[in-house]
């Protein structure tokens, strides 16, 4: 899989993820009136393993949301525990917060980095992607078995927000089967 | 006399993307540099009339280059092209003294309207 994708086609995915995590950032800054500070975009090969070992990681809530269109996966997004109350009364949430408000808080989020990611992502290669409703989910009781992939793309941004706990991790994962049409779109934006 | 422009930024795709903005009939000198460092070694040698600069680079990033550029005093005339849009990132371009601050992907025509408004083409 690694060897599928050139020097050049990662540049370009990693720049691309850069546009749309750019504009992810902006809708959150602006929401909030604070500076979000954006990760160099990380593209990896995963298998269904590995995938799950990277969401399972301590301290962090989850969502998850499909997409279909002319190409599939899924978006996962990882909110820290400890930065839900930072960003929850930058958005105006009442605090303490209880389940409820903490899940409002968790897939509005999502919906505002996740969704913009994925849709300035797709936008830029002329893609469509039409997400599903966020849900929150228990990573632990993710199987890897779940996924009928065998190896696939992952592409993993980070949002901190310096002077506040924040820390939002977004991995969008494309199936097996969409990789050749997105090096397709890649190598058409290279000519 | 061609200009002189340097497009300055670490992703291939993005230079790429600044060439096929550029208006064909332009007479330009095209230098390319994929860091800030390599952009200032551009700005010194006389190769960046205009300075088409990205702001996430490695070394040394465009926010650097703009203040080395502002403290110096440099003539360069610097059109920021950037990823990151936040309102934060272009109060700071502002006050640094670039003439135009662009967001990714580039619009060709907004970037020809830019060149324009500076007087180039």
């Amino acid at each position: 899989m690694n060897n599928a994708l050139g020097d050049e086609q990662r540049d370009a995915l990693q720049e691309l993820m850069n546009i749309s995590m750019g504009q992810a950032a902006n809708s959150l800054a602006r929401l909030i009136e604070a500076k979000i500070t954006l990760s160099i975009p990380k593209i990896s090969s995963v298998t269904p393993s590995e995938f799950v070992a990277m969401l399972s990681s301590e301290g962090m809530w989850h969502t998850r949301q499909s997409f279909l269109g002319s190409v599939k996966g899924e978006v996962v997004s990882l909110q820290s525990r400890l930065g839900c109350e930072a960003i929850a009364e930058l958005m105006e949430y009442q605090l303490p917060l209880s389940d409820t408000t903490r899940e409002e808080l968790l897939l509005e989020l999502s919906n505002i980095l996740a969704g913009a990611c994925l849709s300035g992502f797709a936008e830029q290669l002329a893609l469509t992607a039409k997400l599903s409703m966020p849900t929150v989910f228990d990573p632990e009781k993710l199987s890897p078995d779940h996924y009928r992939w065998a190896n696939t793309l992952s592409m993993e941004v980070e949002f901190k927000i310096e002077s506040s706990q924040f820390d939002s991790k977004i991995v969008i994962c494309l199936e097996e089967d969409s990789i050749s049409t997105l090096l397709n779109r890649l190598n058409s934006l290279l000519e | 006399m061609p200009i002189p422009v340097t497009i300055a930024d670490d992703s291939m795709m993005s230079r790429k993307a600044v060439r096929r903005a550029l208006p064909a009939d332009w007479d330009i000198e095209i230098t390319e540099a994929t860091n800030g460092k390599q952009a200032l070694a551009a700005v010194e040698a006389g190769k960046a009339e205009v300075l088409f600069l990205d702001l996430t680079m490695p070394e040394l990033d465009g926010f650097g280059v703009l203040r080395y550029l502002h403290e110096h005093h440099a003539k360069t005339i610097v059109i920021v092209i950037s990823a990151d849009i936040q309102p934060e990132a272009k109060k700071l371009v502002d006050s640094l003294g670039a003439f135009r601050f662009l967001h990714k992907p580039l619009n060709p025509e907004q970037l020809s309207q830019v060149l324009f408004d500076v007087g180039l083409i």
